[in-house]
């Protein structure tokens, strides 16, 4: 999982490389616009330690924003899975929240919180929160009739077997979700770091962007690309060894 | 204690014209019993009204002194999480566990009580699935096709036992065999084809209790009496 991962990503990077040079050389372009080969291996040698340090501290928020989205999710998903008052004020709720981009409140944050870790960290856990709190929903909120029959009507049924059945039933689509949101943890991090934070790899692309270095912005977008391929194909894996050892297969 | 349907009327959410009207009929005593006929009349319908997991009809259900009335049917599965054989302890009271290795050999399933659920085939996965109902405290059991893929002589041995070992419960026999229905059921409810007044007969089957029991004369006579009515 972890080659093919990695493997994939730099297919499509390279091919992405590819393409700016065939604009470079196609239309004459000069290296302050678009790099030479040449140029953009000799600031990988010299930001290859601060960029990788960077992007490693972007992860390391991403990540904990994650947990925290996933774990809130996980929480209000449960809770809102029932047909009642409350179960349809969080589903409501959580579709009209999730159509205001998160983006846009940011700003507030950093007005509030200051251009630290909170905020970068809450501003990771709410992009990556609602599109999982959705697919929680969704799983919870949709009965495995099959299953659950036996058990309402011999009056067996509790919550955390409600959740145990629709859980074990959608392990796939709830593990490719979790593996999916790290892209958005990452993404919601960098955002928050290129509007205004003083650290982390989306605070170093906004800096190459003040100084129009296109080098140092791909090789940015190199390290971010391989972190999350890695970070993706760990937590895929994860999900394998769950499934395995719960269902036997 | 029993069992009275009158004037039962049901329409599907939605639907112009009702599945049936003016159902009534009586179980009087305990026993294996069915409801028989063609596909989409409301079978298993009238069944879930009567377990009252359908509360939107019309008419009388009396199900006075009946305590847990249960419906099963051949679509349900195990959790996958655990074996066959672990499920049932759980899901079986304490009361009733000493019946499990006494249905398990009867019902053919010694060999797979350790396998989980996805292990087995069909027709396994209705017998685990029937074992956990009869091992409930209830007295109304409805097997909605309960023993859909399963053979033949399988089906009689477990039919026969089921009646021999729980003679005071109600069972209601859903199944599209009318041989079987005749042979085994005691009041068999027919429900015949749309647009036909009354929409339901009752007739009685030849109830056998071991498989000498048979007459060919009695079985003939029952089957002609079903396919009339039907």
């Amino acid at each position: 999982m972890l080659p093919r991962r990695v493997f994939q990503f730099l297919i499509i990077y390279f091919l992405f490389l590819c393409g700016l040079m065939a604009l470079k050389y196609g239309l004459a372009l000069s290296d302050y616009v678009i790099p030479a080969p040449v140029g953009i291996y000799h600031t990988l040698i010299a930001e290859y330690r601060q960029y990788s340090l960077a992007t490693m501290n972007t992860m390391t928020v991403a990540v904990i924003g994650q947990v925290i989205s996933v774990g809130m999710a996980l929480v209000i998903g449960i809770a809102g899975r029932q047909s009642t008052w409350l179960g349809s004020f969080i589903k409501v709720a959580a579709f009209n929240f999730q159509a205001y981009p998160i983006v846009a409140l940011a700003p507030i944050l950093f007005i509030l919180l200051g251009d630290g870790f909170l905020t970068r960290l809450l501003i990771a856990a709410m992009i990556c929160y609602f599109p999982v709190l959705l697919s929680v929903l969704g799983i919870m909120s949709k009965p495995v009739d099959d299953i659950e029959h036996f058990y309402r009507v011999t009056g067996r049924m509790r919550w955390q077997l409600e959740v145990k059945i629709r859980t074990f039933e959608n392990l796939t689509q709830l593990t490719t979700v979790i593996a999916g949101s790290a892209t958005l943890a990452m993404a919601g991090t960098i955002v928050g770091e290129f509007i205004a934070a003083n650290a982390g790899i989306g605070y170093s692309i906004r800096i190459a962007l003040y100084q129009s270095d296109l080098g140092k912005i791909l090789i940015a977008l190199f390290l971010i690309g391989i972190t999350i391929a890695v970070y993706q194909a760990l937590l895929e894996s994860l999900g394998v060894v769950i499934k395995r050892a719960w269902t036997g297969r | 204690m029993p069992l009275i349907c009158d004037k039962v009327a049901f329409t599907y959410p939605g639907a112009e014209l009702p599945l049936f009207t003016d159902v009534s009929f009586e179980l009087a005593a305990p026993g294996f019993h069915s409801f028989f006929g063609p596909s989409g009349v409301g079978k298993t319908s009238l069944a879930r009204i009567i377990t009252g997991d359908i509360a939107q009809f019309s008419g009388r259900v009396a199900t006075d002194g009946l305590a847990n009335l249960l419906y099963s049917h051949n679509k349900e599965r195990l959790p996958g999480w655990s074996g066959v054989g672990r499920h049932l302890t759980r899901v079986i009271p304490p009361s009733m566990q000493a019946g499990i290795d006494e249905l398990v050999e009867i019902f053919g399933l010694s060999d797979c009580i350790g396998s989980r659920f996805d292990q087995l085939s069909m027709g396994q996965q209705n017998r685990v699935n029937l074992i956990r109902y009869l091992l409930q405290d209830c007295d109304l059991l409805i097997m909605d096709e309960s023993l859909a893929n399963v053979d033949e002589l399988t089906r009689e041995r477990i039919i026969l036992a089921v009646k021999a070992m729980f003679p005071r419960r109600y069972f209601i026999y859903i199944s599209h065999n009318v041989v079987e229905v005749a042979r085994f059921c005691d009041a068999i409810l027919v429900f015949r084809g749309r647009g036909k007044t009354p929409q339901t007969v009752m007739v009685q089957g030849c109830n056998i209790r071991t498989k000498d029991d048979l007459s060919r004369a009695a079985l003939d006579a029952t089957l002609l009496e079903i396919m009339n009515a039907a």
